[in-house]
């Protein structure tokens, strides 16, 4: 289920004007109020926690600033989490001992795991959550992180000093002005602050600005970045309006029954907190050609879709849909919001139509004949910044030590937020230890797809993760992501927990041996067929089959397999996470390994680095189009690999930059060659004379 | 997209030229590359009315001036005449059409000019010369102007290689079927398969990342499987034909076959307008296989004289004659050879059985040998003909003696070189190059595994595989027009 989330973050949080100040909630009990602190997150939002509590983990004492406590870990959307694509995202960000993952596991009320008839590595863990208690689960987990203090204020303005001069970046931040005036200092700063930039919401003709009135600190961070001369666009969403739960009539609609048992979404959660029995039920209805002919006649009062502004084309409203697809039925899932919530969730019917309308409307659906509309839906329409300005890291090229992270690049959901969230936190910590960024691959997960998408090509619509985006999808699969990035995340930052550590060690080890006795148990078919009868074993072969390949088999699984052979094998069933793996790993170990090659290839162009502080507009001993230099003066590509990425950049260009970087590298290995023996060298360019 | 890229600018990259040892910087080497202009004759060498000199490179207008001179430059994309003459020595060199085509819109898509000079040898030479003597100008390397404007986006592979065909073509029929896939013909056809390819994967990407809760239409996958099946036949069947184009460009192989002095060298000496072969009255004088390419009636052809097939010769006839069963069995078409005067011999009954009678029945899967029976030393007959001989296959009558005969067979070797290489004027573009027959089974292969696969994962990557093989002919291939398809076809999301 994919829907517009997030999006009504700030328009919750500045509607109030209430605001305390320097009122301060650390994790840290003993750390006195400071004002100096290694990385300044701004933001509570599902990018801000993530990257608030990762540079905390990474060990830098870190602020995080939000306008109310109370509202961190708000859900602003839809009341769920995970998803096709969004799944895989929150294992990685479980991986790198993110928070997300956890705190659903606590907070759910419906698990299950979408696609599980279409292959383990497209596999979608997904679940209702209650929005309350993921809000308190998630601000007692932040509130009690050490290193970790939260403060409430708004932010006015930077605070820029002159550049670090072996970077790139025309100034660098060093701290935040707050609304009051007073001043907090930092080595980094990460911006996460959704759609505060010029929000304005829409319902029916009327459009009010998010952030009310003038002295809204939003607006002076905005200016800011303008007069930086960051680029910016524009994007919508939308949201649907809130259905009380006890006006609609569920007897007449199909119901969905979550899965039994709840496979919980991060790594060190054995089980998830609720029972399968007392988790609640989702529905299903439909719209109708009534529904249509509402939308229809009332087009001249919406001016949500008039608007030109991109939204998103997988989280259409519902006028959208009749628009792009009539004389169809589209559906309506009726999701809980929460345990004790009376409120119901009609994912599928985000309207921005005048609220008397939405009604109308609603009543005119099965099951809805008498629905109460508790809240109407509404548009969102708000600027976001060009991530071709920032690098993989997320750090921006304009200013050193600004990371951005979430909607501010131009995504959509809670999941791609929080994938950045971790990842600026990160590299805001590395970057003051001066240590090398923190960035994932393309190769190395779906966190990598994402920020390589947004960083090389941009984005003119709202940014979600698919499936289909990622070419190694075989490689990246919710069921391995441990084993892709915990140790990274471990070895290379330190923002992994030595329990984590030691539990993805385990698995790790577990896998590599129970895949060598899988290898190692050889029979013939004939056997097998004995051993297993209920595999679709073909007996004609003349080759003895492993324990593996027998694996492979639909009908069979590692407790089977155990039964027949049980004297190497029944340890292994002993895990269910590792009976499970040991399956998806022989299913795909045929195609894995044609895989692993290409990821090489991959992998070596993106080693060719391209010089960070390379000037395209005026590099001389290139030859490059204006309009190909403009391109790579914008994106400023990291390596030949990325580089090839960006559209408009044309093979010749590649071709010539990939010789210039060559060059390059020749003449510093000569250079310092030169420097340490200058003998050699001259001998070697005699030998380099008489060949030419 | 980007995989497939890469490994162009890798090809790109490497170039035909041998790696440069690395010079230290300021050393004054010129950069190789797109920084450079490069001429070169491009009509081909020879005898000809007009010749055709191109250049390429920032340096084409300097270079037309210089030669032009003291005229400006012609307007653009216009015939204009001029003298030229060398540039240094002012020594005038040939009147001449030239013409200039400013960048982007030129065929490289870089700067270009191009004199048209009259084709004598002498002209030719001096005006490549004066070319060669302007500062920044130097000789192409082989297919250099065709990399560059497929670097500069103005050629598709395809085309690249329909034009290095083109380059090469030495017959009539090799130049029409480079012609046709210069126009893209080939081209199309993959686009064709890759956008119905690309449709497909799109829908089961849909049914992957959708299908669950969003109501994508009944049957996406079904539908994508059945576009998968005719794919399959297509490109099958297309493969098929492939075989065909791969003759075209190497030459059908001919193999002159039959018993001891039937005649087959003279045959062959005949045919190639050349003493390829010794003749004499002598059986088994043919010991070894000789080869010659030839035209013949206007297909290429690699003709072949084998040793005459019969048994209990000495060992070295022995191997000769192990070494023309081995090439009939390799053969596009047999020429087979009998003396007409001689056909109730041992030999030559033997020879109608083994190798005559088999390639005429053809075999189960269609793929029979072709065959021309030719009855030689007809001038050895009776006025009456050969024997009535009822078991005879239909003939044609041959004296290499007298050349009575020979237009007959030259009409028939027409007829069935055509069938061999395919019409190129009238058939479906043919893939000339193994590499395209690579990308072909390659894609094939893989649509194979989508049908065999249960799990949908697996499946999709095996129409990913595919894809990327098309790709590889056609270009194109990002995750972008996946889900431009998937946005098009689909209401999905809530």
């Amino acid at each position: 289920m994919f829907s517009l989330r997030n999006c009504g973050l700030w328009v919750a949080a500045s509607l109030t004007k209430k605001r305390l100040t320097l009122a301060r909630f650390s994790g840290d009990s003993a750390a006195p109020l400071a004002t100096k602190f290694d990385v300044i997150v701004i933001g509570g939002g599902h990018a801000g926690t993530e990257a608030a509590a990762a540079a905390a983990r990474c060990g830098s004492r870190t602020l995080l600033l939000t306008h109310r406590v109370d509202t961190i870990g708000q859900m602003s959307c839809n009341p769920s989490f995970g998803g096709i694509g969004k799944g895989h995202l929150m294992r990685e960000v479980d991986a790198l001992d993110g928070l997300c993952s956890r705190i659903c596991d606590q907070s759910g009320v419906h698990y299950k795991v979408l696609n599980r008839r279409k292959g383990p590595a497209v596999w979608g863990l997904r679940a209702q959550i209650d929005r309350k208690l993921y809000k308190q689960n998630m601000q007692k987990e932040i509130l009690n992180t050490p290193l970790l203090t939260v403060q409430e204020g708004a932010v006015e303005d930077l605070i820029l000093t002159e550049p670090e001069p072996e970077y790139t970046g025309k100034c660098r931040v060093s701290g935040v002005v707050l609304a009051d005036g007073s001043t907090v200092h930092a080595e980094s700063v990460v911006l996460t602050t959704g759609t505060f930039l010029r929000g304005v919401i829409v319902i029916g003709l009327e459009m009010h600005p998010a952030g009310r009135l003038g002295d809204q600190p939003s607006i002076g961070l905005a200016h800011t970045l303008e007069k930086l001369g960051f680029v910016v666009g524009r994007l919508k969403t939308g949201t649907p309006p809130r259905i009380a739960k006890e006006s609609i009539n569920f007897s007449i609609l199909n119901k969905q029954t979550p899965d039994n048992p709840s496979i919980p979404f991060s790594f060190i959660s054995e089980t998830v907190w609720i029972k399968p029995e007392d988790q609640l039920p989702c529905y299903l209805t439909h719209t109708n050609p009534k529904v249509d002919e509402i939308v229809l006649e009332n087009l001249h009062l919406n001016s949500h879709i008039k608007e030109t502004t991109r939204g998103p084309r997988y989280c259409p409203s519902i006028e959208s849909k009749v628009l792009r697809f009539p004389n169809r039925l589209h559906q309506v899932w009726l999701e809980p919001e929460g345990m004790d919530s009376d409120l119901i969730y009609p994912q599928g019917l985000s309207v921005t139509l005048p609220a008397e309308l939405q009604e109308k409307m609603i009543t005119c659906i099965k099951g809805l004949e008498k629905a109460k509309m508790i809240q109407p839906g509404y548009g969102v329409q708000y600027d976001y910044l060009d991530p071709r300005q920032i690098t993989p890291s997320l750090e921006t090229h304009l200013v050193q030590r600004l990371f951005f992270a979430g909607q501010i690049n131009g995504t959509t959901g809670y999941e791609e937020a929080a994938a950045q969230g971790v990842i600026a936190g990160i590299n805001a910590s590395l970057r003051v230890k001066r240590k090398p960024p923190f960035v994932v691959s393309r190769t190395e997960g779906y966190i990598g797809v994402l920020i390589d998408d947004l960083t090389t090509l941009g984005t003119n619509e709202p940014y979600r993760m698919f499936t289909s985006r990622a070419e190694f999808r075989l490689s990246l699969r919710p069921d391995n992501a441990d084993s892709r990035l915990t140790f990274r995340g471990y070895k290379e930052v330190g923002c992994v927990s030595q329990q984590r550590y030691e539990r993805a060690s385990w698995m790790k080890s577990s896998l590599e041996e129970g895949i060598s006795v899988l290898k190692s148990i050889e029979f013939s078919s004939s056997k097998w067929k004995k051993l297993i009868p209920e595999a679709s074993i073909s007996i004609g072969k003349s080759l003895p089959l492993r324990a593996l390949d027998v694996l492979k088999y639909e009908e069979v699984d590692m407790k089977l397999l155990a039964t027949a052979v049980p004297a190497p094998l029944k340890k292994y069933i002993t895990c269910r996470e590792l009976a499970e793996r040991l399956k998806i790993e022989a299913i795909y170990e045929s195609v894995l390994f044609h895989q692993q090659q290409q990821i090489k290839e991959v992998q070596q162009e993106e080693a060719l680095q391209l010089p960070k502080d390379l000037d395209y507009l005026t590099l001389r001993d290139v030859s490059l189009s204006y309009e190909v230099r403009e391109k790579l003066h914008f994106s400023r590509p990291e390596t030949i690999g990325a580089a090839s990425r960006i559209p408009g950049v044309t093979p010749a260009a590649i071709i010539n930059l990939l010789r210039f970087v060559k060059t390059t590298q020749q003449r510093q290995a000569a250079m310092d060659e030169l420097s340490n023996t200058d003998q050699y060298l001259c001998e070697t360019d005699k030998l380099e004379e008489r060949h030419l | 997209m980007w995989r497939g890229l890469w490994t162009l600018v890798a090809r790109a990259a490497r170039g035909p030229r041998s790696p440069r040892p690395c010079t230290r910087q300021g050393s004054g080497v010129p950069v190789p590359g797109s920084g450079t202009t490069i001429f070169a004759l491009s009509s081909g060498h020879g005898r000809c009315g007009i010749a055709v000199i191109r250049t390429s490179g920032p340096a084409s207008g300097h270079a037309l001036r210089s030669l032009t001179a003291p005229r400006d430059l012609p307007p653009a994309r216009s015939a204009c005449l001029r003298l030229l003459s060398h540039p240094r020595s002012g020594e005038p060199l040939d009147r001449a059409l030239v013409l200039w085509f400013p960048g982007p819109q030129s065929f490289t898509g870089e700067d270009c000019a191009e004199f048209h000079v009259h084709g004598g040898p002498a002209v030719v030479s001096g005006v490549l010369q004066a070319l060669g003597s302007v500062p920044g100008l130097r000789p192409a390397e082989a297919g250099e102007f065709t990399r560059r404007a497929f670097a500069h986006g103005k050629l598709s592979l395809t085309e690249v290689e329909g034009l290095a065909d083109l380059i090469h073509a030495e017959t009539e029929a090799q130049r029409r079927q480079a012609l046709r896939q210069l126009d893209g013909e080939l081209g199309h056809l993959c686009h064709g398969w890759a956008g119905t390819l690309t449709k497909a994967l799109a829908h089961v990407e849909a049914y992957i990342d959708f299908g669950e809760d969003d109501n994508l239409e009944e049957g996406v996958l079904e539908q994508a499987n059945s576009e998968v099946r005719e794919l399959q036949l297509a490109l099958g069947a297309h493969l098929r034909d492939a075989r065909r184009g791969q003759r075209l460009r190497s030459g059908a192989h001919v193999v002159v076959a039959g018993p001891p002095n039937a005649g087959k060298s003279s045959l062959v000496n005949l045919l190639s307008r050349k003493p390829v072969s010794i003749v004499s009255p002598e059986p088994g004088t043919t010991r070894d296989v000789l080869e010659t390419p030839v035209d013949l009636a206007g297909f290429p052809a690699l003709l072949s004289d084998t040793a005459g097939l019969r048994e209990g010769a000495g060992p070295v006839e022995q191997e000769g004659v192990r070494r023309a069963r081995e090439r009939l069995e390799q053969a596009d078409l047999i020429l087979a050879v009998l003396d007409a005067s001689d056909l109730a011999s041992p030999s030559s009954r033997n020879f109608l059985d083994t190798v005559v009678a088999p390639a005429g029945a053809g075999s189960p899967n269609g793929n029979s040998q072709r065959l021309l029976l030719v009855l030689n030393k007809s001038d050895l007959l009776p006025p009456g003909g050969p024997d009535p001989s009822p078991n005879l296959r239909p003939h044609l009558l041959l004296s290499c003696l007298t050349g009575e005969g020979l237009d007959g067979l030259l009409e028939a070797l027409r007829k069935e070189l055509a069938e061999v290489c395919g019409d190129p004027s009238t058939g479906p573009p043919l893939l000339t190059r193994a590499r395209h027959q690579h990308h072909l089974q390659g894609c094939l292969d893989a649509l194979g595994h989508y049908t065999q696969t249960k799990d949908l994962a697996l499946a999709a990557e095996a129409l990913r595989l595919a894809r990327g093989h098309l790709a590889r002919i056609t270009g194109g291939g990002g995750t972008e027009e996946i889900l431009d398809i998937i946005f098009r076809d689909f209401c999905v999301g809530k």
